[in-house]
């Protein structure tokens, strides 16, 4: 082999091995850092519902969609967020117009419906989530003190794919959307009452 | 009510607001339990449904991308430069396709990763996965091993424009020259608005750094893989992928930062790609035949070469191996614009 080959393998050798170094140092640097897997979640106390996140989000549904907390819902048979209370009553005196522009937000009766009285039966609230486009206005309307504040938004993990940089994120004015490590997820989102991401 | 030093010490006159508050305190519950309901008590019949939370991917499933990766570098590597098979190159190209882009739906990436592990660097507490970690070294040593085998058959970015290529065509050597730099400038961007970002006031006159992630924001490729997206993304990558059909891979080629750091460090790579099996004949045909302009003075560039294996099916000497080791020879493949025999 000739010289210059030699002295090429030399100088490549040794820099492969530099690299292998600076990779190596940059690998122990990360590993000491790494934590748990992140998610973004919407932190509902900073939540206005403006509808950035129906429009923000990279894809066409969004995945951010409205839940209702059963234990925190009133089961009322006036609920603000299901129907438009201010739209003109119906012969039964039950206001016509609902809330949701896309009719995501369903009701059925619970135990034995009184057919005569609307006012005698409660309602189980229930979000459709293939039609909800997480506008907010239900969220807005069962705000309290009109409503008891059990709807809120929040990032659904089977729609969301989990963007490295969340658009909705950037978008939102309030901040309220936070990356959170996966498995810290349940006191948000089941009390509402923590802030802190 | 410390401030109210005479409510304490004369007893004669009395402050009113205690009053006050009670009564506004008491019309207001009356007000509230107007609207506000607790829920009520069904009894026996009715138990309250927790509404379901779909779960983030678990540990198994991000494990399994990572392992993919692995095991697509793996075979990227043992496809070009053991087998020396561009049909095999392109399974693993689809396949990747496949997972990384239509299933992952484009993230992970390791592209993407640059900014996180910038970020990470700059910022300890911010939440960076080991996956993630993973995705940044991995082509990253298997270029030092092997070259860039991420890009010529892992990448679903790449594999895309590779896919798309029908007429290659040659861009002025020094055009392309120049054009090399760009990936560097855009690294440093990029890096720049990960870590650290530029100083904004929010509407509400909040002062606050803002950091990008440019690369996801830019990338003209993920909409397609999602089938959705904001209008610049799509835009951007139906251009890249127009361009692409006669210029090959100008995402990976001119643009993207990763590739930049893969031809860095590929330069040294361990292995590499080289055309002719045994003797060289000085046919030029590999150079007409590599739509990346890899080829210079009947060797592929280390740097350039994205690993996709089109040099070796136009070899004659390699037809000539072949025929020899009785593995039965593909046609010489004519490449637009090339002078191969057809």
């Amino acid at each position: 082999m000739s010289e210059t080959n030699t002295r090429r393998k030399f100088i490549d050798t040794t820099c492969r091995i530099i690299g292998f170094a600076a990779l190596g140092g940059v690998g122990a640097v990360l590993t000491t850092r790494a934590s748990a897997h992140a998610v973004f979640q919407v932190d509902p106390l900073k939540c206005t519902s403006c509808d950035l996140c129906r429009t923000s989000c990279v894809l066409s549904l969004s995945a951010v969609k409205a839940v209702n907390e059963f234990s925190k819902c009133g089961y009322c048979m006036l609920c603000p967020a299901y129907m438009d209370v201010t739209s003109a009553p119906n012969e039964k005196g039950v206001p016509s117009g609902k809330v949701c522009p896309q009719d995501a937000l369903k009701r059925r009766v619970v135990g034995k419906e009184d057919l005569d009285d609307p006012n005698n039966n409660y309602y189980e609230y229930s979000v459709d989530e293939p039609k909800c486009t997480g506008c907010g206005k239900c969220i807005k309307a069962c705000k309290p003190p009109f409503g008891n504040g059990s709807l809120r938004l929040e990032i659904r993990y089977d729609r969301c794919v989990t963007c490295n940089e969340c658009s909705i994120l950037i978008a939102c004015p309030e901040e309220a959307i936070v990356r959170v490590p996966a498995p810290g997820l349940s006191p948000l989102l089941t009390q509402g009452e923590t802030a802190n991401g | 009510m410390d401030n109210h030093p005479e409510g304490c010490g004369g007893g004669a006159k009395r402050p009113l607001w205690p009053l006050i508050l009670l009564v506004v305190a008491f019309a207001s519950s009356a007000l509230f339990a107007q609207y506000q309901k607790k829920p009520p008590d069904f009894g026996g019949i009715y138990s309250f449904p927790t509404p379901t939370h779909p779960e983030p991917r678990g540990i198994v499933l991000l494990s399994l991308d990572v392992a993919m990766l692995a095991v697509g570098l793996g075979l990227g590597a043992y496809f070009v430069l053991k087998r020396r098979s561009r049909n095999a190159t392109l399974l693993l190209s689809i396949a990747a396709i496949a997972y990384f882009g239509f299933y992952r739906k484009g993230c992970t990436c390791p592209i993407g990763s640059i900014q996180n592990v910038t970020l990470s660097l700059v910022d300890p507490h911010y939440l960076i996965s080991p996956g993630v970690i993973a995705f940044f070294l991995l082509p990253l040593i298997a270029a030092l091993l092997f070259g860039r085998v991420f890009c010529g058959g892992v990448c679903p970015l790449g594999t895309v424009q590779d896919l798309v290529l029908l007429r290659p065509m040659n861009v002025p050597r020094k055009l392309d020259r120049v054009l090399r730099w760009i990936p560097f400038v855009y690294l440093a961007v990029v890096i720049f608005f990960a870590g650290w970002g530029l100083p904004t006031v929010t509407s509400s006159g909040k002062e606050i750094v803002l950091r990008r992630f440019l690369i996801c924001e830019w990338d003209p490729f993920i909409g397609i893989f999602r089938l959705s997206g904001p209008f610049h993304m799509l835009a951007i990558g139906a251009g890249f992928l127009m361009v692409g059909m006669f210029y090959g891979r100008p995402y990976c080629r001119w643009l993207c930062p990763y590739g930049g750091l893969l031809s860095i460090l590929s330069r040294v790579a361990w292995k590499n790609v080289t055309v002719t099996p045994d003797k060289e004949t000085y046919c030029g045909m590999c150079a007409d035949a590599c739509p990346y302009g890899a080829i210079h003075d009947y060797n592929a560039d280390r740097a350039t070469c994205v690993s996709c294996a089109r040099c070796y099916e136009c070899c004659p000497r390699e037809i000539v191996r072949l025929r020899r080791e009785g593995i039965p020879a593909k046609r010489y493949v004519s490449v637009p614009g090339g002078r191969g025999p057809a």
